[in-house]
């Protein structure tokens, strides 16, 4: 019962702060919805125990690609406006996604009820240790190929907000590297009495 | 209803991917918004995923929804890259005017 009563609160929490995310007129509370929203999943992950899943999650998404939001959103400056103002035109759209849902709810609720209860599972091992089993033996290449992917988003992102500009003053590594000392310093004699004559 | 089921999961997750999309389809004005709704999609799948794989008693949904996570992770990264030149060059970033990307 205590299952399915957190089930039904952050359920809730997750709806509600997903609508806001939408509704909201500045996009900083959109990103801090988006955040909450995140968090909530997370606890929802962990409550039927997928806690790796639900961890990484957080860290990833709050720790990093909400945070990213925020940087964007802080940096541009974007006026506040609302969402909707053409609403008339989406009509048509919108009840045929709401013929869908609700379709899917009846026949999920009514015809296909699942039976498999989560208190039956009895697991040998933890969950990070039930991914990492996989993840490195089974899963080898495509782990490889998402870190190939992380690289190129990151290269991607580099190349395109780069600005290159000719005035800065650069670093010759070559031509420090092949100066001598011969180039930079200079002996002299200075006779007394005469100065150093300039050459 | 005493007790969890898969179906609660699935009912959820379908309920987060309709708000999503229909945050990108009432969306005209802020294209980070349009972002953020990708992002609540692919969370929505991330819920399907994870719940799916924990009532089957099948661990490879779990793998599956971090390779998403790490998708998402990228996209968002490259979106947002996107959308600090384009403002960078129109200085907004009003959604009715990003044909303009193409010259």
């Amino acid at each position: 019962m205590f299952l399915v009563g957190s089930f039904f609160l952050f359920a809730a929490f997750l709806i509600t702060t997903c609508i806001f995310v939408i509704f909201s007129k500045n996009p900083v509370n959109s990103v801090l919805f988006l955040v909450l929203a995140f968090l909530n999943s997370t606890f929802l992950f962990i409550l039927i125990g997928a806690e790796f899943v639900g961890i990484i999650l957080a860290i990833v998404y709050i720790g990093a690609v909400a945070i990213l939001f925020l940087f964007v959103v802080m940096m541009l400056d974007i006026q506040i406006t609302t969402l909707m103002y053409n609403i008339k035109k989406y009509v048509p759209l919108a009840l045929l996604f709401a013929g869908i849902i609700l379709a899917e709810i009846i026949y999920l609720t009514v015809f296909k009820t699942s039976k498999v209860n989560i208190d039956t599972f009895i697991r040998s091992k933890n969950n990070t240790e039930q991914i990492g089993d996989v993840l490195y033996t089974k899963y080898f290449i495509d782990f490889q190929l998402s870190g190939i992917v992380l690289l190129l988003a990151m290269i991607g992102a580099i190349v395109l907000t780069h600005v290159y500009r000719p005035t800065i003053k650069r670093q010759n590594i070559d031509s420090q590297n092949s100066t001598t000392a011969k180039d930079r310093v200079k002996l002299l004699k200075i006779k007394p009495g005469e100065g150093i004559k300039d050459d | 209803m005493t007790s969890l089921t898969y179906n609660h999961f699935f009912i959820l997750s379908l309920i987060v991917f309709i708000i999503g999309c229909f945050g990108l389809f009432l969306n005209r004005r802020n294209m980070i918004l349009i972002l953020m709704c990708i992002e609540i999609i692919l969370l929505a799948a991330n819920i399907n995923f994870v719940s799916a794989s924990v009532f089957l008693n099948d661990i490879n949904g779990q793998v599956f929804s971090i390779f998403i996570l790490t998708i998402a992770a990228a996209e968002a990264a490259i979106g947002l890259a996107i959308l600090v030149i384009y403002f960078r060059n129109k200085g907004e970033i009003d959604i009715t005017q990003i044909n303009q990307l193409k010259d």
